[in-house]
């Protein structure tokens, strides 16, 4: 069967800083694919590049039967890890947004809205605005935002981290709802517990490479061992990178003013104490 | 679906977000809308107000004097002015040496004081006061208003006495008929000069200051706010996003000039009608103008959308917009002192300055068709650098991240 969505040999670098490299994955149709990894290990690059949002250094990021990449956000649905929902409109007003730009008629989002609205039980806070919502309300909304023009693969970013106990249950039991009626979603976390529980198949990135793909048991036939949490210390054993974001050097303007008005912080230790 | 409907689409957001802040719309609607108005009224009234209370006021005056005449005493007195006389010093080098009366005003126990003398049938005088109060001022402004009648009634008296006609020698030359008949300019035209000092002012200052908040927010505030990653993975272009928010600071900075010009508007045609006329402007000029801050608009935000997007936070970018919007005085000073009966075409060339200038040549109903082909040019070829220069930061990979 052809992917939906394949990256061939991609390869991320941000200046000097090698983000990912030499990664091949194919994303095939109703499936739920988990990428596992720590901070930094390049889980929010990899769904950058697929969302269209970077454009690969090296290698390329393609759909199925030869689609043009532009196609690529038509049929994609993401819900990032800031879950990016506007304060000052309402929760149906969010998704109405994203709907309309995606070129999808009002009542079309709406019926589909207020169906995933019920499953999540947010369907009475749709006319809220969205300023007091809960970290949960804000994922459900920012999850009905994303599946409201009806995407092909959705992309979730960490989409149970500071939640509750019952909101991630209503969210990992919306997921695998969607794989049953035949979507595929790609899921990051780093919760390897979580990632068994819904995934089916996972590819654990580290320092910005991919250390194993495939479903759980073939993870434990890979590294001979009886769970997937020995598996993952085995697969990135290796010291982990700082955080992109913690490897960005200001501007040698910056760098020189610092310097200038930083007052030496150095001490000596005394020995003789 | 077609890119300018996608456009449409991010302005109006944009639009419905600002306009939800009840603060926005004080300082996007009120402000500018009552801010002529009430300078009209208020004006007026404080002005009247303080020159009433000022009359009513009684100065303190007094006069040094050896051989004044009871009659301006009795004149300075009719002025509500409480007066005491003395003789004048020996030690004055001249009358208005004040060494000696300088703690007399400072600690105001007199408003003024009037040193007046006969010499050689010419009577001299001075008066000393202190300029920093209002009430000395005043006193001086009495006492001199008295002079000046006491003079002119001691002058006819005198040319009287020596068998002249008092009018013909003291007014050889009149002017007949109205003096303002003189003028050939319609008081449409006058007021289009006396416009084109405040017009481009508003513009100028309200464009640069309006746009600022806006192009901060729809820029790094949304990526503060952590919404401009899941806007970037949209079936919408970064040009289209630009364009988008672009408009939408467009509309809210347009609405908040076309109101503050409606407010001086409606000022001088109902407030201030007996000092200035509306402006009398051809088709053609009302075009030009509609263009020149169309250009000057397209120019202001576009930079700023872009040094926003640059900045890495909110904080960086109210840093560096807030000293570009005070640099936009320059211009603005610039254009109000510049002759335009004798302007160098060079001007036209100026960024900026040439858009204010041209709004200052069409208020007069002037349309130079050099002036406008130069500043139409150059405003046309910098608003395409600032626009390419602005498209160029919302296509950089790193917005979301954004390090300069």
């Amino acid at each position: 069967m052809e992917p939906l969505l394949r990256l061939i040999n991609v390869k991320k670098s941000f200046g000097d800083v090698q983000a990912i490299e030499h990664v091949n994955i194919d994303i095939h149709q109703n499936s739920v694919i988990g990428l596992v990894g720590g901070n930094g290990a390049g889980k929010t690059t990899l769904l950058r590049l697929m969302s269209g949002v970077y454009r690969p250094t090296e290698g390329s990021v393609e759909l199925s039967n030869k689609r043009p990449v532009s196609e690529m956000r038509s049929v994609l649905g993401v819900v990032p890890e800031s879950t990016g929902l506007y304060s000052k409109l309402t929760a149906w007003e969010n998704i109405r947004y994203h709907s309309r730009l995606h070129g999808i008629d009002d009542q079309l989002a709406w019926n589909r809205t207020y169906r995933f609205a019920k499953l999540l039980d947010i369907d009475e806070s749709l006319h809220r605005y969205t300023e007091g919502f809960s970290r949960g309300m804000k994922q459900k909304t920012a999850l009905l935002r994303a599946l409201a023009h009806g995407p092909q693969i959705l992309l979730l970013d960490e989409p149970t981290g500071g939640l509750d106990v019952t909101s991630a249950r209503t969210v990992r039991q919306l997921v695998r709802n969607l794989k049953n009626e035949g979507g595929t979603v790609i899921y990051s976390t780093h919760h390897l517990a979580e990632a068994q529980q819904v995934c089916d198949r996972i590819i654990i990135v580290h320092n910005g490479l991919i250390q194993a793909d495939g479903t759980p048991d073939e993870l434990l036939g890979l590294t001979n061992t009886k769970t997937l949490e020995e598996a993952y210390v085995l697969l990135t054993s290796e010291t982990a990178r700082p955080r992109m974001e913690d490897t960005e050097q200001p501007s040698n303007i910056s760098k020189l003013w610092r310097r200038l008005v930083t007052p030496s912080t150095k001490m000596e230790v005394n020995e003789d104490e | 679906m077609s890119s300018r409907k996608r456009i449409v689409i991010v302005a109006k957001k944009e639009i419905i977000e600002f306009i939800r802040d009840w603060r926005t719309i004080v300082a996007l609607v009120l402000i500018p809308l009552l801010l002529f108005p009430l300078l009209f009224i208020a004006f007026p009234i404080v002005m009247q107000n303080e020159a009433a209370e000022l009359d009513e006021k009684t100065v303190d005056i007094l006069i040094q004097s050896d051989d004044i005449e009871s009659t301006l005493v009795e004149m300075i007195e009719n002025q509500s002015a409480y007066i005491t006389l003395e003789p004048l010093s020996d030690d004055l080098t001249t009358l208005s040496d004040s060494e000696n009366s300088t703690e007399q005003l400072r600690n105001l126990e007199y408003d003024a004081i009037l040193r007046i003398e006969l010499r050689n049938n010419t009577w001299y005088y001075a008066i000393l006061h202190l300029s920093t109060s209002e009430q000395s001022n005043e006193a001086r402004s009495r006492i001199l208003g008295v002079l000046i009648q006491w003079e002119e009634d001691l002058t006819a008296q005198r040319i009287e006495s020596a068998g002249l006609d008092v009018e013909s020698t003291l007014n050889p030359l009149q002017w007949d008929g109205i003096i303002a008949d003189g003028d050939v300019a319609t008081k449409g035209e006058q007021a289009g000069m006396i416009l084109s000092l405040f017009i481009p002012f508003v513009l100028a200052i309200w464009t640069a200051s309006a746009a600022v908040q806006p192009a901060i927010d729809m820029t790094v505030g949304e990526r503060e706010r952590g919404t401009l990653e899941s806007l970037l993975s949209l079936p919408l272009s970064r040009t289209e996003l630009l364009l988008g928010k672009w408009l939408a600071v467009v509309s809210i900075t347009a609405v908040g000039v076309t109101l503050q010009i409606g407010g001086l508007l409606f000022g001088i045609a109902y407030l201030a009608s007996d000092f200035i006329d509306v402006p009398s402007l051809s088709i053609g000029a009302v075009l030009l103008l509609a263009l020149a801050v169309g250009f000057y608009g397209t120019m202001i935000v576009a930079l700023y959308l872009a040094l926003a997007m640059r900045s890495k936070s909110v904080k960086e970018a109210g840093s560096v917009l807030t000293p570009i919007t005070l640099a936009m005085i320059m211009p603005i000073l610039l254009t109000q002192f510049i002759n335009l009966d004798d302007v160098e075409m060079f001007w036209f060339g100026v960024p900026f300055v040439n858009v204010l200038l041209g709004l200052r040549e069409l208020l007069l109903n002037r349309i130079i068709l050099e002036h406008v082909l130069v500043w139409v040019f150059v405003s046309s070829l910098v608003c395409l650098l600032t626009v390419r220069y602005a498209a160029k930061q919302f296509h950089r990979e790193d917005i979301i991240t954004t390090k300069s």
